[in-house]
């Protein structure tokens, strides 16, 4: 049902955003002319300036917003709203604070959509737990973890509901330089577990090259593709590697 | 988490006593009592005004061995929580309706607004020409009072839910009715309770002002009743009693709420 590799899973046809200026002010262009494709099992990094609508790009896919022209389309139909086959994880964790550790990874499983899948709920949660190493915390709540076990519990509570793509917006820019770069390796891990494609949205260069198979390059709003970069590493990738800093020097000179 | 508190170096002597947090805050009201009592036993105030309480305590125990305070306190709380109750499920139902519906919003707010700054004892006279001296007019202005609190809490607390919450809950499946059983109304808990507390403790402030307007029986009615028969010792046991009642309901009410919002942490807000 996840489609074979290779194949197409997003496309962006010719799409545009914009939002309509509001008490005379003018209108803003949001996204222009997009088109790009994501094929099943790839794992995209999108950077750019900040406040170049990398997030918006995100809630298209989501179907949080429709595009004003064009089409964002999944597995070669338009995108109605949101559904579980498209998850988003958020900056700061939209995690339920009233529910603990398992309960938020069970919340989406014990929707009646997703009921009678077959899918036993504890032992779903508890192998989703242990992916993300969060075994022995099933019973705190989101309040007592630190930031980044809150955004591994978000990974895992997004990944209970079977997505097809993970749509990750920014998802380690609150954590501290050590935390992040043990995340990077964490979100690879589960990636390579799991093989959910994967759209990572992050300002961050090096963290782009270092884990996605393409990088797209966004330009300043309204947001266009500057460059498409397909990184031909093999994995684990070294942040010392002279083709990989070749890389990274060569994309932040774009984005200057 | 250890709050900020700024001590003063010599205070720590106190604090190094090896009384635990409790004791250490009757210190306070025990002080307020003995300077009280000190001060009527030598004559340095006048006793017919302010009574010593050992006098008011006398009177208390009179007043519960008669069972009169019995009847009083039962008929005042029975109105109070019947007004209290009412207001809490009007009050949350209706927040949480105006909070997530537009046209609920459009026409409920200016009646709130309009009725709000009204105070529930003008309210009084007309209650007891509709509902009688007894009960009924009481419970009514209690729970007109007491509802505004958990509407506006409500409201705030419906109105103030992370976008993402209910996006991410959205996208894992939930339908429109799950998203309000599940995230908004949990969500909201912690305000609603804010709200349930205020209410409790206005519904308290009206019903001893009620009963002193127009009432046969209650704790209102006793105090006005000793203040006319200038037993002003009867007077203090009365309010000792109100003022008795609403600190330790009040403690229950926190209480209550660790126990049934374990996850919330009020420094969080």
């Amino acid at each position: 049902m996840s489609g074979a590799p290779g194949q197409e899973l997003v496309r962006f046809d010719r799409v545009t955003l914009t939002f309509p200026g509001v008490n005379g002010r003018p209108a803003i262009e949001v996204i222009r002319q997009l088109d790009f494709r994501i094929e099943t099992g790839e794992f995209v990094a999108i950077i750019g300036p900040s406040g170049c609508g990398k997030s918006t790009l995100l809630s298209l896919l989501a179907g949080y917003l429709p595009p004003s022209s064009g089409r964002v389309l999944f597995r070669g139909k338009p995108i109605a709203g949101p559904a579980r086959e498209r998850m988003m994880v958020f900056q700061q964790p939209a995690l339920f604070p009233w529910l603990t550790t398992a309960g938020n990874v069970a919340y989406g499983l014990k929707l009646k959509a997703n009921r009678g899948n077959g899918r036993n709920v504890q032992s779903t949660v508890d192998a989703l737990l242990h992916l993300v190493q969060l075994d022995g915390f099933a019973h705190h709540y989101p309040s007592d973890l630190s930031g980044g076990m809150r955004q591994r519990l978000e990974i895992a509570r997004a990944l209970a509901v079977d997505p097809q793509v993970l749509l990750m917006d920014e998802p380690l820019a609150a954590l501290d330089a050590l935390t992040r770069r043990r995340m990077q390796g964490e979100v690879l891990h589960i990636w390579e577990k799991t093989r959910k494609t994967i759209l990572f949205v992050t300002h961050d260069i090096d963290e782009a090259v270092i884990m996605a198979d393409r990088v797209i390059v966004m330009a300043q709003r309204p947001t266009s593709i500057l460059e498409i970069e397909e990184v031909r590493l093999p994995r684990p990738r070294r942040r010392e590697d002279p083709e990989l800093a070749g890389i990274v020097r060569r994309l932040s000179a774009l984005l200057e | 988490m250890r709050p900020l508190v700024l001590r003063w170096p010599s205070f720590r002597l106190i604090e190094r006593a090896a009384l635990p947090r409790w004791a250490l805050r009757l210190v306070g009201p025990l002080t307020v009592l003995l300077g009280w009592e000190l001060g009527a036993r030598f004559g340095l105030i006048n006793t017919l005004l302010l009574p010593p309480p050992s006098a008011a305590f006398g009177d208390l125990g009179v007043l519960i061995s008669g069972g009169y305070l019995g009847k009083a306190l039962y008929a005042s709380l029975f109105r109070v929580v019947c007004g209290f109750a009412l207001a809490v499920v009007v009050g949350a139902l209706l927040g949480l309706a105006m909070a997530r519906i537009r046209l609920v919003d459009d026409f409920f707010d200016p009646i709130v607004e309009l009725l709000r700054p009204i105070s529930p004892l003008a309210l009084f006279p007309l209650a007891i020409l509709w509902f009688g001296i007894g009960d009924g007019s009481k419970i009514f202005v209690i729970a007109l009072a007491a509802c505004f609190p958990v509407i506006l809490n409500t409201f705030a607390g419906a109105r103030s839910i992370d976008a993402n919450l209910i996006r991410a809950a959205r996208s894992l499946g939930a339908s429109e009715f799950e998203i309000f059983k599940g995230i908004v109304l949990p969500a909201s808990l912690p305000h609603i309770f804010t709200g349930i507390r205020l209410a409790w403790g206005i519904s308290l402030i009206v019903i001893i002002a009620a009963e002193m307007v127009g009432a046969t029986v209650g704790m209102g009615y006793m105090v006005l009743e000793a203040q006319q028969t200038f037993r002003t010792e009867r007077v203090f046991a009365g309010i000792f009693v109100i003022g008795a009642i609403g600190f330790v309901t009040d403690l229950g009410f926190r209480r209550l709420r660790r126990w049934l919002l374990p996850w919330y942490r009020e420094t969080q807000d």
